[in-house]
């Protein structure tokens, strides 16, 4: 009795079989609007109510073009260097067992929980002209700290972690008997790594990119130190919006946040579109 | 011959997983290796795949040595249990998968694929996703994926593992079906009996790594040589029976035995008997059965399968009850024999659970093994019962499905002249410095074998053998292969030179490979070979200090030697030492 009325009501009611719908949805969208929704709208509005000819001149400024330039350039270098290495580190880790591995498998973490600014200071160190590295680096004639090499590399650090952790898992579900069966067949290891590993964690390296390409853009504080912030050579836009607050131009930040808050839209939309539409050609209808 | 291993061994951390394994499979052959469990099957499997490396041994393949070829040289086809199928292609890439890389023309490919398909019945499913497909579907996926670059040979790991039971059967009969069209050699990985016995032409069975047997099904079921074939091929109830000048007696008339040991026994000893659930007959009382009387019984179980019933009759007439060691599914030591009758005669004879009834023995198979039951002697009850339950030795009683029965024996202590009960299998005693009398003492009242137990003795990774003359070489051979069987060891014969120089090196060279080739050919087992030099008792004492873990088994077959020259070896405390005795031309026994 009791099952039939459930079963009679509960379709129509709620979409799930667990209760609490109603209440997680309205927490969802209110913490939403909250936290995210609503600063945003109130960033666009504000640089909507500066004039055309002031919004126009500080978005197409030539310095705030060199920003762009490098915010968005370096990041999608530092991402694609992710792509790379941090594949590599993922696979080290999950196919590999070695003394160690645990306390590489934690090092990983490390750019999540220290300060931007530690990670920048630290950088800076290492790599300014009289420091260890980038004294050797000088003298082959690279010049790392205070270019734009060295905010690519701020924003690697940072962005690696992202790439790593997306990876591991996607990489472990590729179960052995795979690659086993691919080899009897006859595949080199190379045709294995490029036919069945690969497509495997594609959807994982794309995610990963999309993350490590976002909170570079976002980056600020272990940038700084190591770029040097030269107008039009080594200043990101976040460091350029950041001057314009401190000489109270609060409708130029927001200009320029609104470009940048366009572009990252803009670049997650085609990443996420480029994976469902992976995702179509490979998994089918059938997932 | 289409696969050849020879001697094969793999160790996964020094410990042998896949024990000196030599087999022939031919053309053609559809071979089954039955196992349990982590009995090494699916590693020889892999090691004939190439996927695993071998320690020792070789793997030819249609003459061709494979040994050090890689996996994607050897020219085979896998099945996996998990059908490891690639996800992210269709059921055409799958299949095309082998000939893609072999840079086949798209057209051949395709004709190809469709003459597969149809092979394995999945027509027009070549633009599935594995994920579309059923279980069934999906190993038929993997069975033509892996027949798809005609391998000569086609390795099946536990394809029918994850499928339930109807498609099981299905797949079955479609990969027997394949495998005739085809004709290729197959071999086939499962832990089910049923599926070896509707696929196999030949099978062989492996337990803690070793292959201990191999045969036709028919013929494995009928005439098992070794306790775990019979109780692991379908069900079986052990018996203890003795063989005597009559033939096999159990109970109290002699049976007829199927076995080949039809042959009057010179002199009485026990024997382990199969009984099948299906040549137990059961019948009101002893004048209406039709076959040999083996007791009296209750009905402890009835259970209605089908076309059988099954029942479990517990023995009362307590010293027969004594001999059942145990059946089949069962580990537990008790008197309960396994029957199953068909409808007709349970219709003849209907019975219920509690009712008394008269039990017969229409056939039964004797076992070749002369490791019968184990008999844990000492001086009082305590150290008895100490002693039956020594690690190694419950080990031992629990793999072969034997009991350990205890015995106390006053006399023992003093090793006096008494007159007790005569003994029969394998008496155990614990490691004493005056061991050597009680073990002349027992081996002079009728113990076959005596085991000296040293306390918390480990499980043996390495068994020496060694007789001290030729008259006692079959009956050690024979106790250390069934030995073997239920140990995961190594074996090894060692054979003594004097230290005279040259003159009997060829003779003792000659005894190694005798000793070799008669292991191998009478009772399947390996072993390996090492010369020493000087005196025997020295020599074997210094090897057993050498190593830990190690058991030594002694053929003898004059007692005085042994109280003579190795008093000294058996007062050892150390290791495990097993005496085989087998009497002379002139029995000493009076």
């Amino acid at each position: 009795m009791a099952a039939r009325a459930a079963a009679g009501k509960v379709p129509l009611v709620e979409p799930s079989i667990l209760p609490g719908f109603g209440l997680t949805f309205g927490f969802t969208t209110f913490f939403l609007s909250a936290i995210v929704l609503i600063p945003l709208a109130a960033l666009v509005s504000m640089a909507a109510s500066s004039h055309w000819d002031d919004f126009v001149h500080t978005v197409f400024s030539e310095r705030a073009l060199a920003s762009y330039r490098l915010s968005f350039g370096a990041s999608l270098v530092a991402a694609s260097i992710n792509l790379v290495f941090g594949f590599i580190l993922a696979w080290t880790l999950v196919r590999y067992d070695f003394p160690g591995r645990k306390l590489i498998d934690a090092l990983i973490d490390l750019p999540f929980a220290l300060p931007t600014a530690v990670s920048g200071i630290a950088l800076t160190t290492v790599f300014a002209q009289n420091g260890w590295l980038g004294h050797y680096l000088a003298l082959g004639g690279i010049k790392v700290a205070y270019t734009w090499i060295g905010v690519t590399i701020a924003l690697t650090l940072i962005g690696m972690p992202f790439m790593v952790r997306t990876v591991q898992p996607a990489l472990a579900e590729v179960q052995s008997d795979l690659e086993d069966a691919a080899e009897i067949l006859g595949a080199s290891r190379f045709y294995v790594f490029r036919r069945i590993i690969l497509p495997i964690v594609v959807p994982a390296m794309l995610t990963g990119f999309a993350l490590a390409f976002a909170r570079a853009v976002g980056e600020y504080g272990s940038v700084i130190f190591i770029a040097g912030n030269l107008p039009f050579k080594t200043e990101i836009t976040p460091v350029l919006i950041v001057i314009h607050l401190e000489e109270y131009d609060y409708h130029g930040a927001a200009a320029l946040g609104c470009v940048m808050l366009s572009i990252s839209f803009l670049g997650l939309w085609a990443i996420n579109h480029l994976q469902s539409w992976r995702r179509s050609r490979f998994a089918g209808a059938g997932r | 011959m289409s696969i050849t291993l020879d001697q094969i061994t793999k160790r996964y951390q020094g410990a042998p997983v896949v024990n000196d394994v030599s087999l022939d499979i031919g053309d053609g052959e559809f071979f089954v290796l039955l196992g349990p469990s982590g009995s090494g099957k699916s590693t020889l499997l892999r090691a004939i795949a190439g996927l695993t490396g071998v320690d020792h041994g070789r793997i030819s393949l249609h003459g061709r040595d494979v040994t050090h070829v890689a996996a994607r040289r050897r020219g085979v086809g896998l099945v996996f249990q998990n059908y490891a199928l690639f996800r992210h292609m269709t059921v055409a890439d799958n299949i095309e998968f082998a000939l893609r890389v072999r840079r086949m023309k798209a057209s051949l490919r395709r004709e190809r694929r469709k003459e597969l398909l149809r092979l394995v019945a999945l027509e027009g499913m070549d633009a599935r996703l594995p994920s579309q497909l059923s279980g069934g579907q999906q190993q038929r996926v993997a069975v033509a994926r892996a027949l798809a670059h005609k391998p000569e040979v086609l390795l099946l790991d536990e394809p029918f593992g994850a499928l339930d039971a109807k498609i099981r059967e299905e797949l079955r009969r479609t990969i027997r079906e394949v495998q005739r069209e085809l004709g290729i050699t197959t071999v086939l990985v499962t832990h089910d009996q049923e599926e070896a016995f509707a696929l196999a032409d030949r099978i062989g069975i492996m337990n803690l790594g070793r292959l201990l047997e191999l045969g036709r099904p028919e013929d494995l079921y009928a005439r098992p040589a070794t306790r775990f074939v019979a109780t692991f091929l379908g069900a079986a109830n052990l018996v203890l029976a003795r063989h005597t000048a009559r033939g096999i007696c159990v109970g109290g008339d002699p049976v007829t035995a199927l076995g080949s040991t039809s042959t009057p026994a010179a002199r009485d000893h026990e024997v382990v008997a199969v009984l099948r659930p299906e040549d137990i007959e059961i019948a009101p009382s002893r004048e209406e059965l039709r076959s040999n009387f083996l007791g009296l019984g209750t009905v402890e179980q009835l259970l209605f399968v089908g076309a059988n019933e099954r029942l479990r009759v517990r023995l009362i007439n307590a010293a027969d009850a004594d001999q059942v060691v145990t059946s089949a599914d069962s580990n537990t030591a008790e008197a309960l024999l396994e029957v199953t009758r068909t409808q007709h005669d349970r219709r003849n004879y209907p019975v219920t659970v509690g009712q008394a009834v008269t039990l017969g023995v229409r056939r039964l198979h004797v076992l070749a093994t002369p490791l019968s039951s184990f008999t844990a002697c000492a001086a009082s009850e305590a150290q008895a019962l100490a002693l039956s339950e020594e690690p190694l030795l419950v080990q031992l009683a629990g793999r072969m499905k034997t009991r350990v029965s205890t015995r106390v024996e006053p006399a023992l202590a003093q090793a006096v002249e008494a007159d007790p009960a005569p003994f029969a299998g394998v008496a155990v005693i614990s490691t004493d410095p005056q061991a050597v009398n009680t073990v002349q003492w027992l081996l002079l009242r009728g113990a076959e074998a005596v085991l000296l137990l040293p306390p918390q003795a480990p499980s043996p990774a390495r068994v020496l053998i060694h007789w001290l003359d030729e008259s006692a070489r079959r009956a050690t051979l024979a106790v250390s292969a069934s030995l073997l069987r239920h140990v995961s060891a190594e074996a090894v014969y060692v054979g003594i030179l004097a230290d005279d120089g040259e003159a009997s090196r060829p003779e003792g060279m000659r005894a190694l490979l005798d000793a070799r080739s008669e292991a191998q050919a009478v009772h399947g087992l390996e072993i390996r070979t090492e010369l020493g030099f000087g005196d025997v008792a020295q020599e074997l004492t210094r090897r057993l200090t050498e190593a830990p873990n190690q058991l030594l088994i002694l053929g003898v077959s004059d007692i005085s030697v042994l109280t003579e020259r190795f008093a000294a070896l058996l007062s050892r405390t150390e290791s495990p030492l097993l005496i085989v005795w087998q009497p002379g031309d002139r029995p000493q026994q009076a």
